[in-house]
């Protein structure tokens, strides 16, 4: 008997001699009993409109539009956030900007600092701090000349392009201009960085650097530097230094001829009359001058 | 109806049709695997309510295979089959000219074959009762279950092997 022949015999697929054959086993008579019992078999009661009512119910939740409701205030919040936001990233940016002061020709400025030290600005100078760093670093960038009365507290430091002071809380002066580098201290103790070198300021003394070269500590007898009283003073400083601070002083071009501004120059010039200063120059120096409106010419005597 | 004229089952016509044909075969087919009515009813319609989200995609010759993958996987990891219930088609007073003793002994032949039949695999019962009661073909339950119709004659006679032993108590 072929395989799976009792399927082939339910789909009518034997052969006559195999009916034959089949329909003699003893068996037959039990597979016929047991597939005419199950002819008459029912699968339960399949209620299709049930089915079919659920299914719509389902077509219509899938095909309802989702609703998304307007909210009128929506787009004006939204801007409003907008506005809150920038306004906040720029209070953040503007407050995390440096605070600068600055002064032109012939300008002073005192500036007094959040921990109540003080800064006056000669002139033709500029620093710039952080105000809401304050509290933890105070660090100050300089550009030109100032005295610096320190308030005690943390490290305070002063940053040029030349070298870094740093102090705990002290009265100096520093000047940084062209080729020019001088920290004078008045009171306490000052640590300059020059070139990664560390020098000690005591009180009373100065140190100075012109066209890179360090000059060994020098004292000094004022108690703040002389511009404080509107006065330049000088002690062996060349010559074309002192022009230079006196073109700061009364914002007035300086030309020079035939003259040697690397002579050295000892004296004071005053910062507000003109006249008295440019004699206090020319007359140690035994140079000329001419003055034309805002120009000064210094010429060697002949 | 040639439903192949069209290339999608979102008409209402073609989608009708086809629920018509298939939906008692799915329900049926269900129902003598697990031998529960409610998941029965359950497969069909997630079949075609998946057909019906997806009617752009289908295309009617392949719609019935579509709700029939999608009923026979919905409770492809479904713990255990519970006892399937069949009725006798007739217990009508045609034949009251039968002896009781007659009717007591077909009582009890049905009582055996409805357990010899609960005790099949799952597989052969399904097999064996699509093509009893719902006269489906061999190659229509082939493509019903996704095997061969070779398959489907071992499943067949392997099933009334079993249950011829089965009832006389071999």
């Amino acid at each position: 008997m072929q395989d799976n022949y009792l399927a082939k015999w339910l789909n009518n697929e034997l052969s006559e001699e195999e009916i034959i054959q089949f329909k003699k086993t003893d068996e037959y008579a039990s597979y016929q009993k047991i597939i005419s019992a199950s002819n008459k078999l029912k699968a339960p009661n399949f209620d299709k409109d049930k089915v079919l009512k659920a299914i719509e119910n389902e077509k219509y939740k899938s095909i309802t539009p989702k609703v998304i409701k307007l909210n009128p205030y929506t787009k004006l919040i939204r801007v409003a956030v907008a506005v809150a936001l920038i306004c906040g990233l720029a209070y953040f940016y503007t407050n995390s900007l440096d605070e600068t002061i600055s002064t032109d020709y012939a300008q002073n400025d005192e500036v007094v600092l959040p921990d109540a030290s003080e800064i006056i600005l000669n002139a033709e100078s500029k620093i710039a701090y952080n105000k809401n760093k304050w509290d933890k670093t105070r660090e100050v960038s300089l550009e030109g000349e100032a005295f610096f009365k320190v308030a005690k507290g943390k490290k305070f430091t002063v940053s040029t392009s030349q070298g870094t002071v740093t102090v705990l809380g002290t009265q100096f002066n520093v000047e940084t201009r062209k080729n020019f580098f001088e920290v004078t201290c008045y009171e306490g103790l000052v640590s300059v960085t020059y070139e990664n070198r560390k020098t000690k300021i005591p009180a009373g003394s100065s140190l100075m650097v012109i066209n890179g070269k360090i000059t060994p500590i020098s004292q000094i007898k004022t108690s703040s530097p002389s511009w404080i009283q509107n006065e330049s003073s000088f002690n062996s400083i060349p010559l074309e230094f002192v022009l230079n601070e006196f073109q700061r002083q009364f914002n007035i071009i300086v030309n020079t001829k035939n003259i040697d501004t690397k002579q050295l120059f000892t004296g004071t010039f005053n910062n507000e009359n003109l006249e008295l200063a440019l004699k206090s120059i020319s007359i140690p120096s035994q140079i000329n001058y001419t003055l034309k409106k805002n120009k000064v010419l210094f010429y060697a005597k002949k | 109806m040639n439903i192949d004229n069209y290339s999608n089952v979102c008409e209402e016509k073609i989608y009708s049709h086809i629920f018509a044909t298939n939906s008692k075969t799915i329900f049926n087919y269900i129902y003598y695997k697990f031998g529960n009515e409610e998941k029965a009813y359950d497969a069909v319609q997630e079949a075609f309510v998946k057909l019906w989200e997806n009617c752009a995609k289908v295309i009617p010759s392949k719609a019935k295979s579509y709700v029939y993958t999608i009923a026979n996987n919905l409770y492809l990891n479904m713990i255990k089959a519970e006892k399937v219930r069949l009725k006798y088609a007739h217990l009508s007073p045609d034949i009251s000219n039968e002896t009781p003793e007659f009717l007591l002994e077909e009582k009890q032949f049905h009582k055996k074959l409805e357990n010899a039949l609960a005790a099949l695999p799952e597989n052969q019962r399904t097999t064996f009762l699509l093509n009893r009661i719902d006269k489906k073909k061999y190659t229509e339950i082939a493509e019903l279950e996704g095997v061969s119709v070779k398959a489907i004659e071992k499943r067949m006679h392997l099933a009334l092997k079993t249950l011829r032993e089965q009832i006389d108590g071999i």
